[in-house]
Order: structure tokens, then C-alpha cells, then sequence
């Protein structure tokens, strides 16, 4: 109610007030920082285990930060804890500046591929424990932006590429015909199962990043967009002459056979699809296709 | 079509760029109803490039993602006396009879068609014996009307409708938050202009010249402390820029608690009041206290866990207020007694996130509690989806009407997908009569205006942190406006509001691009959500659906009233009330018929 009698004294005197209060919340808040940092210290203190996050920083448009290097963090482990949870533990305690992109943090956005001791992972979804040797905190954790795209700032890279890749499968459902009326379209049990997996993708853009072939060759499809392609081709409900389509799609000079079957982008997706598997499929199609115009 | 714009402000320090976007439909939220109303305005014959969607998140990544448990429409896939006037009657007596009817009768009619057109779209729905789309029981529906695919719905549902929207190349832009709607400024009898904002990745403001905006922007849950979504979504934008802009509000006081959310002292605070499906129960999940008793046999023999909503988290509510909870502060959900394989196939993310988590769904029950999850309360609109102030829409959860005091399971979907056909039935229709000129001197003198005070905000030197006072509010509407209410403690809500309010004009804020400023400028659709709900829930002076008042325990049948919100002309929140409409006889006959879920089915 204090600032009710303020109303009723002077202008200068109530001006005069306010600065103070407000000089006061600034020095407020400015103890407020310190002590997040402080905060961070205690942590250190009374965590029985810390770890280095070492992080690649860049940033084109502040003179001092255009050339890349890595920084370095202590953080403190606490259980559950994800390389995501650490890179925003850094963030909101050491370093604000620090930019990566993150969303639903369980997932299914697919904004936080990275590339995390060497290999590509989601962040979300890589226990910090499950990088240490058998079980325990690793020492030094290194995160890096995806390799083979260019970097926009810290740990973002552009995506445009691997998104225009994705759109050359036309990746959307088109059936030959519809049934009419009130009648449904049918799909087995089976074909559901069999294209369940393919579903899941979530445009990551891990499987490209770990591509040694998509690295070398700009124009290849890459195995999420081959994925794709897998995924509406197997589906019984587009029908045959939707499949022939599809299938000349992926097997044009950049498609299919442009894969070597190296395994890499099947060993990094985040969500367990067999892309291998399902490019070696298609390549089979493909095959059977072509045979029929002998 | 896209050009530059100096503020012309009178205060230079604030002067600053901004890019104009002339559009003649601007959507905004990239959702399942603003994905859906930009597929139908397009279908309907407008061209792409004159709409543009915009998100406030990346690619494919709006809420309804979080979407699980499935999508109600009357297929009658194993239930063949099931038909849509029967969804009509268990979605009216689920919101205890305040709903809209005219829009209740529009979702369910339409959701068996658009069910299977999704279908035709390649929706990953699961399939039953014979290749049909499966359909599984949700709490208080008659009949099995739920369509599925696994327990990630709303995942498949918004990959379909991006796609779709992809292969008719509707534009969207993401990162994109509007902060104000520019109307002519004649209030509820306006025209809506266009809108301004800024674009979160690069800093610059945005303003958007409009003949039509749809506001498909979500709902405003998050404003609770333990809630089901993320904490920069729900945040209540929809309802508050479309007050703002002179719109009604109606049914804020309605705000659904689900009942089972993660328990954060179980899983970790990341994942406090996270969902975990009613899925779980639909097929067969069980709840149990720590003494191991089944207490849904206490308080609902009948309908059991399957019963509504509401009914199940006061259950749950009472049952820890009792000192039967967990020591984490929960109760069990047990689906153990199903086969391994069964949960597998049901409710595949379920049970790969708990596995992950260390706990195996088919050993072990898991440990929840009620979260805030859906405001049945938002913007009030006509049949069309159009609110009083013309050319503005308000569709999917930012609108109000169809669900009244409480929502059905599943039945949130379906209005993303019905009230996106209508309104961008509406809109193109309205299109190719309306003259295609704006008055775009009004709307840049009006959004500079906005842009300015934006300017201010930015990287302004206050004494408060935004994400303080927003967590000030989830506090506080948790305790006053929570589960239980009463008049005191919403009395006590509404101070401590005040006292945020006062806060909430010196902050302490970053960059255009930082969490900061984003954070702050939900904060101020907070302030007004939150007001609304507050008052709404003391001015209901009864019990019903998801408002229940300890001081006034009882449905009061002179309460089958909604209460209305607008802002005065002098900028203060006014409260009404309005009579509600009676459904069609169709609907009349099923609600006397008398169609209830039988549990028992289910055993």
C-alpha cells in the first residue's frame, strides 16, 4: 500500500521514489545474475560428479566470435540427465549467447540432431550416462553442429538442402483413385506394419549428416528422402501406377543406386528405421520394374 | 510481395525496419486447424499465394503432435448403432449442456466424412481385421469412436496435413509470433486489417495486410503451473489477441484438468504433468491408490476410469487429499494385466518413453496425477467460425462452443478438423464475392503503433524477469482457479494478479531473438487470460463439468448460462451472460434415448 501514500506527496518526491525502487531492483537483479552463476558454483560444489561439455561456437556476424573454436563447460551431472538438458544447463548458467535449436524435447520435432562425441545423435534423446565407459559419466562430452551442412551460428546449421531433398520424393499421399462416397479405403494389417517404421521419420537430418555418399554428392537424394519415397511407394492404399511414378523418382541417376549400403545412416537414426533395409528394398523393386519391359 | 517500412515514430530511438506481407488470408498457428483451413481454403479454389500460414515453432512442430490417444468421428467401425447424433448427444452431456449446439451438430456430422478423407490423404491410422480404421473406447462415449494410429494421432494426423499442404504448396513461414491483430478500431463493430509481429529467428517485425485472419493459435493451459504442454505454447495468444482486437471471449472459466499426468517427482521435473494417455485406460488401464484399492469403484461403479474427465481427476484429487497417494505425490495406473506384445502395438509411445524412463508399463503400473490440459474457453464465433469483428476467424482450441464446461477425449481433434473445413469454407466463399482493396494507410499507422511499444519492450532495463512473473501467474491460477475452487481463494488469485500486473510493466527483457522477449510478450496475453478465468469462476457460482466451487457444490440449472468477456471502451474486462441455443430434434432424440459407456464392456 506503499505506493498509494506516494501518490499523494509531490511530483518530485514520488519521481524521486520510484528511482530509488528502481535503482534498487536493478541492483536486484544484477546480485540475481551473480548468483545464477554462484548458483552454478554450488552445484559444482555439491554435485558429486561434473563433466566437460566442450561445444563448437560460431558466429558470422560478431567479429570476435566469426572464427570457430570450441568452449568449454563444467556442468553438474544429475541423473536422467540428457546432452540436451546440459547444453541448456550451459546456456542458462554460463552463457546466454549460446544458440541450438530444441523443441518438444522428446523426439518427435527433430530439431536437435547433433553431432555429439564424433557421431550424430538427438539430443533429447542421448543420455549423458550412455556416453561415459560402461555406464558412468564420461569425463568430456563434445557436441558439434551436424558435418556436412553449413553452420548458421554455434550449433545451428541451415537446412534448407536436406529439406529440398525431401520434397523431390513428393512426399505426400496421392492414391490413384478414391472410393466413393461414404466407402472406406482399405489397408491390411500388414501393409501398415510392413510401412509402420518408415513413418516414423521425424527430418532430423542425422541419416544425411552420416552419409559419406550424400557428403560427396550434392545432388544425391539421401536416405531420409529415399525413406520417404518407401514409405508412400509400399502403402497398398496409392495404387500401382502412383508406385511405377514413385519408383522412377528414386531410381533416377541421383536416387537408389547411388547408395552403398554403408549401414552409417541406419546406425544414427534416432528413431530405429531401417534405412538401409529400405533402400535395398526399393533397389529390388526397381529391378523387378525394369524387368518387366524386357 | 513483401517490402520495407521505416517507423516513422516521434521517438527516433525507437525507430526501426519492418517487412510488410500482403496476403489476402493470413492463418495463424500451424497446427491441425490452421493446416486444415489453409488445405480447404486452396481446395476451394484460392490460390496458394494469397494465404500464408504462420507458426510461432519450426517445421511440423506444433502442439498437436502432443496429440495421443485418437480422433472421434461416428465410423461405427465395431459399433454399428453408433452415428453421429449420438457423438452430438455424449459431447453435449459431457459439457453439461452449455456447449453451442449448432457447432456441436457441424463437428459431428461432418467427422465421419472427414475421417475418411483423411484416410484418403494417407493418415497412418490402425487398421482392424479386415483393413478398416480401428476404433477404441474413450471416457464417456457410448460406442468405440476414437480412430487411432498407435497412441501418436496427433503426430500422424499433423505429418497427413502437412503433406497435404506441401502438394498443394501452401505457403508457411515458421518462427513467426503475432504479438496484435490491427483492426479499423471500431471495436466489436470492426474490420480486422491485418497483423503485426516479430520473427523470432531474425528479429525483424512483421506486418501482415490482410482481408481475413484466422487465428487457429491453441489454447491457453499452459498457464498452469502443472500442465500438459510445452511452456511456450498455450500460452493463451488466440483468446488474447482477439479480445484485444474487440472479440468476445466465452467459457474461460472452463478449463480441463486430465487425470492422468506424469508425477515430476517420479520421472523428473522435465516431465511434471506431461499426458500419459487416456489411451491407458481406454484399453484397459486401471487406477489404484497406495493401499491398493481400485477407487474409481468408490466414486463411479459404472463408468469406472472410463469416466468423464472430471469426474476421474477430482477422483484422483480426493484420493491424495485423503493421504492415499504415492509418496510422490501421485496414484497408480496399472495396465500390466494386458500382454506384453498388446501394449506394444496400443500404445507404442507410451511405452517406449517409460521404457526409456526404466519402467516397463507391462511389469509395472506408473505413477500420475491431473495436469491442466485443454481451455474449453476461448474466442466466441458464429457458425462459421467468424467472430463480431469481421474477417476475423477463431478456430480449433482458440475458439469456444463445442465443448462446453468439459471436452471429450478425441473430441479436440475433431474440431481442428471440422472447424477448419468450415471456416475456410466461409472464408473462400467470402473471397469471391468480397472486393479485393484494403486500407493499408490505417493498418501501418495502427501497427506502428504496436511496433513502437515493441521497440520499448525489447532489451528494455527493468527491475522484472519475464519468465518469473509468467510463473507467478501458473502459480497463481493453479491455486485459485485449480481443480477445486472457491470465492476467497479466487479473491486471493486476482490481488496477486494485480500485484503481477504492476510488475509486469518494468521488465527486464533481451533481444528481438531472445526466450526473454518472446516470454514477455506472452506474458501479456497471460495477464489477460488469466483475468478472465479468474472472473469467470467467480462469477459461476455453481458446479459443472470441469468448474467445480467447494462453496457451491451443486449444478445450478439457472447456471445454463455462458458467461461472456469483452473489453470496454475505457480497456476493462466486462463480464455478461447469455441463454444457450436447444440442439436439433435429431439430437434431441439421441440425448432421450439415453446412450452410456457400459465399462463393463471393456472386462
Amino acid at each position: 500500500m506503499s505506493t498509494q501514500v506516494t501518490e499523494q506527496e509531490t511530483e518530485t518526491e514520488e519521481q524521486s521514489s520510484h528511482q530509488r525502487r528502481r535503482l534498487e531492483e536493478k541492483a536486484e537483479r544484477a546480485a540475481s545474475r551473480d548468483r545464477m552463476r554462484e548458483r552454478a558454483e554450488n552445484d559444482l560444489d555439491e554435485a558429486d560428479t561434473t563433466f566437460t561439455l566442450k561445444v563448437f561456437r560460431y558466429d558470422p556476424e560478431i567479429p570476435e566470435k566469426e572464427e570457430p573454436r570450441f568452449d568449454t563447460f563444467e556442468v553438474p551431472f544429475t541423473k536422467g540427465m540428457t546432452v540436451l538438458d546440459s547444453l541448456m544447463y550451459a546456456r542458462d548458467h554460463y552463457d546466454s549467447s549460446l544458440t541450438f535449436r530444441h523443441s518438444c524435447r522428446q523426439a518427435v520435432c527433430g530439431s536437435d540432431a547433433l553431432f555429439v562425441n564424433g557421431t550424430q545423435h538427438l539430443g533429447c534423446k542421448t543420455q549423458v550416462v550412455d556416453l561415459g565407459d560402461d555406464g558412468g559419466v564420461p569425463g568430456e562430452i563434445r557436441v558439434e553442429p551436424l558435418p556436412h551442412q553449413e553452420v548458421v551460428k554455434d550449433l545451428v546449421v541451415d537446412m534448407e538442402h536436406f529439406y529440398d531433398q525431401m520434397e523431390a520424393v513428393e512426399p505426400y499421399f496421392d492414391a490413384d483413385e478414391l472410393p466413393d462416397g461414404m466407402e472406406e479405403q482399405r489397408q491390411t494389417r500388414e501393409n501398415r506394419e510392413k510401412i509402420k517404421m518408415s513413418s516414423r521419420c521425424i527430418w532430423c537430418g542425422a541419416c544425411m549428416s552420416s552419409c559419406n555418399v550424400a557428403a560427396g554428392n550434392n545432388e544425391y537424394l539421401g536416405p531420409a528422402a529415399i525413406n520417404k519415397a518407401y514409405k508412400f511407394a509400399m502403402d497398398e492404399r496409392e495404387g500401382e501406377n502412383r508406385k511405377q511414378e514413385r519408383l522412377e523418382i528414386i531410381e533416377q541417376e541421383h536416387g537408389v543406386w547411388r547408395c552403398q549400403t554403408q549401414f552409417s545412416c541406419t546406425e544414427v537414426c534416432p528413431k530405429d528405421i531401417p534405412l538401409t533395409e529400405h533402400i535395398q528394398e526399393l533397389k529390388r523393386e526397381a529391378v523387378k520394374n525394369n524387368l518387366k519391359f524386357w | 510481395m513483401s517490402q520495407r517500412n521505416e517507423i516513422a515514430a516521434a521517438d527516433d530511438a525507437v525507430s526501426a525496419e519492418y517487412e510488410t506481407v500482403d496476403r489476402r488470408v493470413l492463418v495463424v498457428g500451424a497446427g491441425a486447424a490452421g493446416a486444415r483451413a489453409a488445405i480447404e481454403l486452396v481446395e476451394q479454389g484460392v490460390p496458394p499465394e494469397d494465404v500464408l500460414v504462420i507458426g510461432k515453432r519450426g517445421h511440423g512442430d506444433a502442439h498437436t503432435t502432443w496429440a495421443r490417444g485418437g480422433i472421434n468421428g461416428a465410423l461405427g467401425t465395431h459399433d454399428p448403432e453408433d452415428d453421429w447424433t449420438v457423438h452430438a448427444a455424449d459431447t453435449l452431456n459431457e459439457g453439461h449442456h452449455i456447449n453451442d449446439p449448432d457447432a456441436v451438430e457441424a463437428v459431428t456430422e461432418r467427422m465421419p466424412r472427414l475421417l475418411r478423407e483423411l484416410d484418403d490423404w494417407g493418415m497412418a491410422y490402425s487398421r482392424t481385421e479386415d483393413g478398416g480404421i480401428d476404433q477404441r473406447y474413450f471416457g464417456a462415449q457410448s460406442f468405440r469412436r476414437t480412430a487411432f494410429a498407435g497412441d501418436h494421432t496427433g503426430e500422424s494426423l499433423l505429418r497427413t496435413l502437412v503433406a497435404k499442404a506441401q502438394s498443394l504448396d501452401i505457403p508457411y513461414r515458421e518462427n513467426v509470433l503475432v504479438s496484435r491483430l490491427v483492426t479499423d478500431g471500431d471495436g466489436p463493430d470492426g474490420r480486422v486489417l491485418g497483423a503485426a509481429g516479430t520473427d523470432l529467428d531474425t528479429g525483424e517485425f512483421v506486418v501482415f495486410d490482410t482481408d481475413v485472419v484466422v487465428l487457429a493459435a491453441g489454447g491457453y493451459t499452459s498457464l498452469y503451473k502443472r500442465h500438459s504442454s510445452r511452456d511456450d505454447e498455450n500460452t493463451g495468444d488466440g483468446p488474447a489477441l482477439a479480445y484485444q482486437a474487440g472479440a468476445e471471449l466465452m467459457d474461460m472459466e472452463f478449463v480441463q484438468f486430465h487425470p492422468t499426468g506424469m508425477v515430476g517427482d517420479r520421472y523428473g521435473e522435465d516431465w511434471d504433468g506431461r499426458l500419459v494417455t487416456e489411451a491407458v485406460r481406454g484399453e484397459g488401464g486401471r487406477l489404484f491408490n497406495s493401499e491398493g484399492e481400485r477407487f474409481m469403484e468408490e466414486y463411479s461403479p459404472d463408468q469406472m476410469e472410463l469416466d468423464a474427465r472430471d469426474v476421474v481427476a477430482r477422483a484422483i484429487a480426493s484420493e491424495i487429499e485423503a493421504g492415499r497417494g504415492t509418496e510422490n505425490g501421485g496414484v497408480y495406473l496399472d495396465i500390466s494385466h494386458r500382454d506384453r506384445s498388446f501394449i506394444e502395438e496400443r500404445l507404442p509411445r507410451m511405452y517406449e518413453r517409460f521404457d526409456e524412463l526404466g519402467v516397463d508399463m507391462a511389469e509395472e503400473p506408473v505413477e500420475v496425477a491431473p495436469t491442466a490440459h485443454y481451455g474449453m474457453g476461448g474466442v466466441a464465433v458464429d457458425d462459421a467460425g467468424e467472430t463480431r469483428v469481421s474477417g476475423l476467424y477463431a478456430i480449433g482450441e482458440t475458439m469456444a462452443g463445442v465443448h462446453g464446461a468439459n471436452r471429450l477425449g478425441g473430441n479436440s481433434l475433431a474440431e481442428t478438423i471440422a472447424f477448419g473445413e468450415v471456416a475456410g469454407e466461409a472464408i473462400a466463399e467470402r473471397l469471391a464475392t468480397a472486393p479485393d482493396g484494403r486500407d493499408s494507410d490505417d493498418l501501418h499507422q495502427h501497427a506502428r503503433v504496436h511496433l513502437t511499444d515493441l521497440a520499448r519492450l525489447a532489451e528494455s532495463d527493468g527491475a522484472h524477469d519475464p519468465v518469473a512473473l509468467l510463473d507467478e501467474v501458473r502459480e497463481l491460477l493453479w491455486d485459485a482457479s485449480g481443480i477445486r475452487r472457491e470465492a476467497d481463494g479466487i479473491e486471493a488469485g486476482l490481488d496477486r494478479l494485480r500485484q503481477v500486473r504492476e510488475r509486469a510493466s518494468d521488465l527486464a527483457v533481451g533481444d528481438r531473438t531472445s526466450r526473454s522477449y518472446e516470454f514477455a510478450i506472452d506474458l501479456g496475453f497471460a495477464l489477460t487470460v488469466a483475468e478472465s478465468v479468474l472472473r469467470g469462476a467467480r462469477e459461476r457460482t455453481e458446479s459443472r463439468g470441469a468448474h467445480y466451487r467447494t462453496d457451491h457444490t451443486e449444478r445450478d440449472p439457472e447456471w445454463r448460462r455462458n458467461v461472456r468477456y469483452e473489453r470496454d471502451s475505457v480497456g476493462g474486462m466486462h463480464l455478461s451472460t447469455t441463454p444457450v441455443d436447444e440442439p436439433s430434434e435429431a439430437v434431441q432424440a439421441a440425448l432421450d434415448a439415453g446412450h452410456e459407456l457400459d465399462y463393463h464392456q471393456l472386462e
